[in-house]
């Protein structure tokens, strides 16, 4: 779908995962690194655990579909090309700190003088100005930021982020569908722009617009082991089965109650609970919890009802109950248990690469969407550091062999 | 409107629901796509019966739920199971670009809205549908929410403490990562017709878009055979690297060193730079080995201040720290505020409100957030009137037989 579209990838760790998405999406993705390499290469883990600068498993999880050639932006020459390769390419994906890039003369402005049409991509945690546009950072300082950090973890102990880094994913994948705004944008009018994506704000959706609770007067939701706080209620997400953990949403309100009328049905059927339980109106009962027309302990009664149900079944039992009937159940899966579901397994969703050289298969997730017309394919592995300099160098940008010798020799590329 | 918009010449008709779809089509909104939300008034948005909600009223005009998702499209109501129905959906769809929905897999087949039956009616339509699974494959009959999706791909077990049964990630997680793809997906999908007059159909299972996300522990596990489980706020790379309490009930500040000299800035900010280079501190595998008694070491120095104290005095040191902000913090955010991320806008029902900004900003064509999301069928007579261009008597008609349910 971008066939002919030439991405430039300067991005730190924080900002890998977009270029791999306009990559799939069949942009011509080149990474740019320092020469020796990007940073990234020596993130851990690494593959077994060995290092190495193809072996960390970071770099290979967002650097597939692209080609890769290194340049130094310290160096006036390394700049000079940058703005020639610039000259040529439709986006330009950043994420360095705020001003770095432009204090090199290669900010926004200093490219598109060069290429009106350039559609530049900046990730970053806080947004490009501010008062916390030079906050220093991590994934976990943007989680906080973000309002979703306090919202995960058990009500006793401090909040917890999820034990895999998730904050520039949100960002990343966000600038990849704001990029393509503006690319579209720029089918109709031949101008790019600036596309400013912020951490802080991206990662803010996964906390379900309870950030707007107090300008509205609305409760405030809290953390709670397993499940939510939404004001008095506590509701469940995470139950113990026969032989493991469930999800289950046992919730109301006139659409989400339908299904646990359903369920309430199916228990008082297998015998445990009495009809006045099966019978409460589920439709209505967040609001009789809010206004103390039933009491809280009826409610955690309900809730032992549930339990004591989803307790009696393996996960496997209720999740083919869930299947059969419509119930809001699934087992709590590992990743050993992700890799192996039938269904995608069914759908051939696993895509792996062979690396030869290294003796590795990569095992990625497959394509983010099944495309009727223009099917997203995995073309190439993570490239190596500097793999297609020359590809690029002399392909493109028509430099000579002993040009790119005498660049190779400054140490420029 | 001052600027001309990135997809003023784009139109939807979004038939999604619940948060993972109409995600998607907000965001197209807030760049200047006309959307047209259907919606049931036999079949309820949930997300209408989420809050938080305004002033605690829990009407299905009030949730600041459905309200951020559905911010500046077009309602419409209709009941679907009215033959009537069907020729105003077909009309609309001549009219769209764009066709969203995320029922389960064969109710749009039972209607009779399938891609196949639509292509029919618009050659170069672009469809997008939106499930748990995808629309293939055993499980595409499961449908349900993202808390689903993410114990399904894994994302419950890896929010936890170790000595503790897993927290588990908040609410419906899956429903926040794949809207994100599902933009870029669109997107892709108008560009390429653009340039070739193409129109496709996108099979997007919530699920799959979602997994990208853990690519890394999927990579690792069938490369290595690691095992993945919940470490907290454990780090591989930093230390010390957590949350730590702070004055008041519930409040928290986070610190992340990710270098030595984060560290030593660290120590000096606690007045205790005799810390920065014992042999237990001095390096990253040493205060990682050491991190419980590091832990305990900043939580009694961290437990006296406020988190935003905490917070101002490491950040002017170049240390990674922030207040764990709540909403009210959010709230009272000054980069927040800068960047405009809380808007309001004016509810037919619910009065003055607010909805989050656009996550990003296009510098030339910034967002246009101004219009609330409507209330159930709020447009409909603007839509057959003035969209459709259907007669008084029509519309009469329509009404009459009961189309508007």
């Amino acid at each position: 779908m971008l066939n002919g579209c030439r991405v430039l990838d300067l991005t730190t760790e924080r900002g890998l995962m977009c270029g791999q998405i306009l990559g799939d999406l069949g942009g011509d993705v080149i990474k740019i690194e320092p020469p020796g390499g990007s940073a990234v290469r020596s993130l851990k883990p690494f593959f077994a655990d060995e290092p190495g600068p193809e072996r960390s498993v970071y770099w290979s999880a967002y650097n597939r579909n692209k080609r890769g050639i290194t340049l130094d932006l310290e160096s006036a020459d390394g700049r000079d090309l940058l703005r020639q390769l610039a000259a040529r390419a439709d986006f330009v994906i950043e994420s360095d700190n705020p001003g770095y890039l432009a204090a090199h003369g290669l900010g926004y402005g200093d490219l598109s003088a060069i290429n009106p049409a350039l559609v530049y991509v900046s990730i970053t945690p806080f947004g490009q100005d501010g008062p916390k546009a030079s906050y220093a950072d991590s994934d976990l300082i943007v989680m906080a930021a973000s309002g979703l950090l306090i919202l995960y973890g058990d009500e006793d102990r401090p909040p917890i982020r999820m034990s895999v880094p998730q904050a520039y994913l949100h960002a990343c994948a966000d600038a990849a569908g704001a990029a393509l705004i503006a690319y579209y944008d720029r089918l109709n009018t031949g101008l790019g722009q600036h596309v400013d994506v912020a951490a802080q704000e991206s990662v803010g959706l996964a906390a379900q617009s309870t950030l707007l609770a107090a300008t509205i007067g609305g409760d405030e939701t809290r953390r709670m082991a397993g499940g939510v706080k939404m004001g008095p209620i506590r509701v469940p997400l995470v139950w113990p089965a026969k032989d493991g953990l469930v999800t289950c949403v046992f919730l109301f309100g006139s659409a989400l109650g339908v299904f646990t009328r359903k369920l309430m049905n199916y228990i008082y059927d297998q015998g445990f609970c009495d009809q006045a339980t099966r019978d409460k109106d589920w439709i209505a009962y967040a609001d009789m919890l809010l206004t103390g027309r039933e009491p809280l302990e009826e409610y955690e009664r309900a809730k032992g009802v549930v339990a004591a149900f989803l307790r009696s079944l393996t996960k496997a039992e209720s999740f083919d109950l869930a299947l059969q009937h419509g119930f809001l159940i699934a087992p709590l899966a590992t990743i050993e248990d992700v890799l192996v579901n039938p269904q995608f397994i069914a759908r051939e969703y696993w895509q792996t690469i062979e690396d030869r050289e290294l003796g590795l298969t990569l095992t990625y997730p497959g394509p983010f969407a099944r495309f009727g017309a223009t099917p997203i394919a995995y073309r190439r592995r993570p490239p190596r550091v500097g793999e297609h300099n020359r590809e690029i160098y002399i392909g493109d940008l028509g430099l000579s062999d002993r040009e790119l010798g005498d660049l190779i020799r400054k140490g420029v590329i | 409107m001052a600027t001309r918009l990135p997809l003023s010449d784009v139109k939807v008709l979004d038939f999604m629901w619940a948060l993972a779809g109409p995600g998607i089509t907000r965001s197209m909104a807030d760049y200047g796509a006309t959307v047209i939300r259907i919606e049931s008034t036999q079949r309820v948005d949930s997300a209408r019966t989420v809050g938080p909600f305004k002033d605690n009223n829990t009407g299905a005009e009030q949730s600041a739920l459905y309200g951020n998702n559905n911010a500046g499209k077009l309602g419409l109501s209709l009941d679907l199971a009215k033959p009537e129905a069907r020729a105003v959906v077909l009309d609309l769809v001549r009219w769209a670009d764009v066709v969203c929905e995320s029922f389960s897999p064969k109710a749009m087949r039972a209607w009779g809205f399938d891609y196949e039956s639509l292509r029919a009616v618009k050659p170069d339509l672009i469809m997008l549908s939106s499930c748990l699974m995808g629309q293939t494959g055993p499980l595409a009959r499961f449908a349900g929410f993202g808390n689903l999706a993410a114990a399904l791909c894994g994302f419950y077990k890896l929010v936890g403490w170790p000595d503790r049964t897993p927290s588990g990630p908040f609410s419906a997680y899956t429903d926040y990562i794949a809207p994100r793809f599902g933009l870029a997906a669109l997107m892709a999908a108008l560009i390429h017709r653009k340039r070739t007059g193409q129109g496709q159909y996108i099979d997007q299972a919530q699920a799959e878009s979602a997994l990208q996300f853990l690519t890394l522990p999927i990579l690792d596990t069938v490369a290595s055979g690691r095992k993945y489980s919940p470490v907290a706020n454990d780090d591989l790379e930093h230390a010390p690297h957590g949350v730590y309490p702070a004055a008041g009930e519930d409040r928290w500040v986070a610190i992340a060193c990710r270098t030595d000299d984060h560290w030593r800035a660290l120590c000096a900010a606690m007045r205790q730079p005799q810390l920065a280079d014992g042999p237990r501190f001095s390096t990253f595998a040493a205060r990682h080995e050491h991190r419980e008694e590091l832990d305990r070491v900043i939580g009694e120095w961290t437990r006296d201040r406020t988190a935003h104290e905490t917070e101002q005095m490491l950040q002017a040191s170049g240390v990674p720290a922030h207040t764990v902000q709540n909403t009210f913090d959010a709230n009272d955010d000054p980069q927040l505020r800068h960047r405009g991320h809380f808007v309001r806008v004016n509810h037919s029902v619910a009065g003055d409100t607010f909805v989050e900004n656009s996550r990003f900003k296009l510098s030339r064509t910034p967002a246009h957030v101004n219009r609330a999301a409507p209330a159930v069928g709020q447009d409909s007579q603007y839509i057959f009137e003035k969209i459709l261009g259907y007669s008084a008597d029509r519309i009469s008609e329509l009404v009459a037989g009961g189309v508007l349910g």
